[in-house]
């Protein structure tokens, strides 16, 4: 059934794009394609060491297939690395999709297509098992996402994604041609890396090729463009789904291909190498930078994009320190990544779709008129700032001691301020979204956002309850690298220095929520309008055409601080390489004068510099 | 079993209710002493507790909704989970199921459902207090985070219980040189975190008038008192569990039933005597601007934590 599942996605995004006149037969015909690899992920689950009932497997699908197509042969095979960035990409996609159903209403057969075509590339990079397989299907997968960017008809965004997207692209060519010449295979498996600095220059391209991908400093230009600029559906999925792409790619990179050995032969810094500890500096450099951005954007979807590049920083750190431990992290991160900045975007387009409006001064007092959209936004955002009632934490607390067990003083200060950090942008959206001043007469957002949005909340208080599960699906993969796998039960996980007990944090919560319910109940209360406030002895006479939200500016002293350093910093970086760049083409074209002459006399130089060689030689 | 988890929720009940009393007395302390040291009278020590069951009392509460509600629920809920994750002295209550990590982000979720409440009341006093005590979470951890995480690789562990257990035999952290700067960084980070002055920029009476609180009243407001109160314990049992070995003078092993008084009767003289010294501070100094707080933090504060980084770093090897 994998080839078919292929085949249904093309034939479906075919349909799809002929039913464009019918948004809602499409949105069902998607929607049925894209619970395939839902499927397949059932099927697998085995891989991992999961039992499922068997009446939930449906359909059968292979664990390895060869497939000839034309002269070459499309190899794909199911690891457990692949099954788990799977698992984010075929939960989310269907319920984005879902999302949309009600959201896009121009020329949906296009989205639908071309998102079909997204999750189509995916599904091929996530099972590829050379690298060939890999590149033909991440450009499926990139060029779809182009497609979809255009929908948004920003200059802007297109340009950044065009030139970061083949910037990104010839990075992973050179790096597979160079591993290809070094090793004279492209299989992954087979694949024996000597450790010689042409290898070493490979895998680094390689690593950056990914990091464009998932948006890590400096090269996540593109990314705050594209993801304000384009339809909330699929920038969910884009940051909740594809952006993992490029960490899979490095995971896969830097521990299936290439190996801890490997990087060891260049020195290491406290057990980690170089290379690994380069690419943790730069992730803690992306976190802090992105949240430092994202407190500063007054843009809903621009401050959920730096707040998403800072996120996936925490995922590079713990791909770079690469302990068992990192690792973990690195993975669990990502996956509530996944989860809660899906829901926060998705959530941001029914605030969208209601009032039409992006800019946080320009909302407010949604909360009581659109309550189950604020309360899963609420619980995205306790993930996101990870709070020990969510499973955000966990992900978290595993980097930190990933951190300080290899002694990482210098980083781990960087990754608990920009946790600190996100408090501040969470607490922005929360205030000026969802609370103060009530300003819009709306209705709360359709059923089909508010499943969307809430089946995306299950996952984060599931983990919650039992992180341990999170870890019994990336142990296989751990062990797979040969490495030891986490301790843990459901719900205690314990390293060299302390424990996790997430039954006791919850049952103490429970009780001191208790008691504080009694207290607060003792006495009757009673509700009164916004009006009704305290305005130290100044109220406004005409109450109707003042403002009484405070969230234009809101971190003004802030900005005042930081404003000067980060704003621009890395735009205004890559316009100097553009600059540069520009000057020696410019050099460049002097040579082509257009005078007969003067390209006569080159050629005559050329012969003369290879008869020179020939007689020195 | 079944006995042994009701003595279990007996104790940490009990705990809870001894953390609130001792944090009401706090609220009477400071106000006495910052009274004597202006050279006033002021009020009885037992104002605190006069205050808070006066505003449990109150027949008339008022609300803006159930968000706002929340506020109330979370602040006091929270501010009891983080101590009861705090090792006291000596005794773990539920210290061994987390660490120092898990304490630093319990403690965020009293703070963000005040903010959730105070955002929800629709008053700009608060929405400006809130922006103003988020920014100087953000300063005065800085220094905070890169003094705990030098000690945790200092001591190899990052389990708070393990830390107060390493520093026994009256082996404080204080005592290492390293440390005793550490513990004056810190102390400074802690006048921000008890939101005292230099550092009371959030709640600014005459400025914005009171900030978040502005908009509640009644037992609303007698909630958020019993947080700040409670808040005032927590901290300072955080700083005195980190530097001054959480108050064990005793082991439990030898003496007994008399370890745990003496023992107890220790900490709550050295959180008193940590709160005095913030007390002294607060009774001086006038306020700063939320960016010259979030300065000095980042630059005198922050470096001086810097140079406490290159010394662990220079002396850990792993």
């Amino acid at each position: 059934m994998l080839m078919e599942t292929f085949y249904a996605f093309i034939i479906g995004s075919l349909v799809v794009l002929a039913l464009n006149r019918f948004p809602r037969i499409a949105a069902v015909v998607a929607i049925a394609v894209s619970l395939l690899p839902l499927f397949a992920l059932i099927y697998w689950a085995p891989l991992v060491g999961l039992t499922l009932p068997s009446y939930l497997s449906l359909l059968r699908f292979e664990t390895e297939i060869s497939y000839a197509l034309g002269p070459g042969t499309i190899l794909l095979q199911i690891t457990p690395l692949g099954w788990f960035f799977l698992f984010l990409l075929a939960t989310t996609f269907p319920l984005v999709l879902l999302f949309a159903s009600s959201f896009v209403r121009d020329n949906a057969g296009g989205f639908y297509a071309s998102m079909l075509l997204t999750m189509l590339g995916s599904f091929g990079v996530l099972l590829a098992r050379d690298m060939l397989t890999f590149f033909i299907f991440w450009e499926i997968m990139s060029w779809s996402i182009l497609a979809l960017v255009l929908r948004g008809h920003d200059r802007r965004a297109i340009v950044s994604y065009l030139a970061f997207g083949s910037l990104s692209a010839m990075l992973l060519l050179f790096g597979f041609m160079i591993l290809y010449y070094k090793t004279g295979t492209f299989l992954f498996g087979e694949m024996a890396l000597e450790a010689t600095p042409l290898t070493l220059a490979g895998i680094s391209m390689i690593v950056a090729g990914f990091a464009v991908k998932g948006a890590l400093m400096p090269l996540h230009v593109w990314a705050p463009h594209v993801y304000s600029r384009s339809e909330e559906p699929f920038v969910a999925f884009l940051s909740g789904g594809l952006s993992k792409l490029g960490y899979f790619g490095m995971i896969l990179f830097m521990y299936g291909v290439a190996t801890v050995p490997f990087f060891a032969t260049w020195g290491t810094f406290r057990g980690v190498p170089y290379f690994g500890y380069a690419l943790a500096v730069i992730g803690a450099f992306t976190a802090f930078a992105g949240t430092v951005l994202a407190i500063m954007q007054d843009d809903l979807r621009k401050l959920l994009a730096y707040s998403s590049i800072g996120q996936l920083g925490y995922v590079a750190i713990g791909i770079g320190i690469g302990t068992p431990l990192a690792l973990t992290g690195a993975l669990f991160q990502a996956l509530n990544h996944t989860f809660f900045k899906a829901v926060l975007f998705l959530a941001a387009g029914a605030v969208y779709y209601r009032t039409g409006r992006w800019k946080i001064s320009e909302l407010g007092g949604l909360g009581y008129k659109m309550p189950f959209t604020f309360l899963a936004a609420l619980f995205a955002i306790f993930a996101l700032a990870s709070i020990p009632i969510t499973s955000g934490f966990a992900a978290k607390w595993l980097l930190y001691e990933a951190a300080i067990e290899q002694g990482f003083l210098f980083v781990t200060p960087i990754m608990l301020i920009a946790g600190v950090g996100a408090f501040l942008y969470a607490y922005k959206i929360l205030y000026g979204v969802f609370l103060g001043e009530p300003r819009h007469d709306v209705r709360e957002a359709p059923l089909s956002q508010l499943v969307a949005m809430w089946i995306l909340v299950l996952p984060l208080v599931v983990f919650l309850v039992f992180p341990g599960w999170v870890l019994d699906i990336t142990s296989p993969i751990l062990q797979e690298y040969g490495m030891q796998p986490v301790a843990h039960t459901p719900y205690v996980i314990t390293t060299n220095l302390a424990a996790y007990n997430t039954i006791a944090v919850i049952l103490a919560l429970i009780g001191t929520l208790f008691l504080a319910l009694i207290l607060y109940k003792w006495k009757p209360q009673k509700v009164v309008p916004h009006e009704d406030n305290y305005l130290a002895g100044e109220p406004p006479e005409n109450y109707e055409y003042i403002s009484m939200h405070a969230a234009s500016n809101y971190y003004e002293p802030f900005e005042d601080v930081f404003g000067g350093i980060f704003r621009k910093g890395a735009e205004r970086g890559w316009e100097i390489v553009l600059a540069g760049a520009e000057f020696l083409s410019n050099g460049a074209r002097r040579i082509y004068t257009g005078l007969t002459e003067d390209y006569s006399i080159y050629i005559l130089l050329f012969f003369l510099v290879l008869v020179g060689w020939w007689l020195l030689w | 079993m079944v006995i042994e988890i009701i003595e279990k929720i007996l104790l940490l009940s009990g705990m809870v209710a001894l953390g609130f009393i001792i944090g009401m007395f706090f609220n009477g302390f400071a106000r006495k002493v910052t009274a004597r040291i202006h050279n006033r009278v002021g009020p009885p020590i037992y104002q605190g507790y006069l205050d808070v069951f006066k505003l449990f009392a109150k027949k008339t509460n008022i609300s803006h909704g159930w968000i706002f509600d929340l506020a109330a629920l979370f602040s006091v809920a929270g501010i009891a989970l983080a101590f009861l994750f705090l090792p006291v002295a000596g005794i773990s209550l539920l210290s061994t199921e987390g660490d120092l990590f898990l304490i630093l982000y319990l403690l965020a979720i009293p703070a963000l459902g005040f903010a959730l409440g105070a955002g929800a009341s629709g008053n700009p006093n608060a929405a400006v207090g809130i922006m103003r005590a988020l920014m100087l979470m953000l300063a005065y951890e800085l220094p905070l985070v890169m003094v705990i995480v030098a000690m945790m690789v200092h001591y190899n562990t990052t389990s708070l219980a393990t830390l107060v257990q390493m520093q026994s035999n009256f082996k404080w952290a204080l005592f290492v040189p390293q440390f005793f700067i550490g513990a004056i960084i810190v102390d400074m980070a802690l006048q921000g975190m008890l939101m005292e002055k230099p550092f009371d920029i959030a709640i600014a009476p005459h400025e914005i008038a009171s900030g978040p609180m502005v908009e509640f009243g009644g037992k609303h407001l007698g909630a958020l008192m019993l947080y700040k109160m409670m808040a005032i314990v927590v901290e300072t049992t955080l700083f005195v569990d980190l530097f001054l070995g959480g108050g064990v003078v005793l082991s439990v092993e030898q003496y007994g039933w008399i370890a745990y008084l003496v023992n107890f009767l220790v900490w709550f003289a050295l959180i008193t005597f940590v709160f005095f010294l913030a007390l002294l501070i607060n009774a001086v100094f006038p306020r700063f601007r939320i960016e010259q707080a979030l300065k000095f933090y980042w630059k005198y504060d922050a470096l001086a934590a810097l140079l406490l980084l290159i010394w662990v770093y220079a002396g850990v090897s792993i």
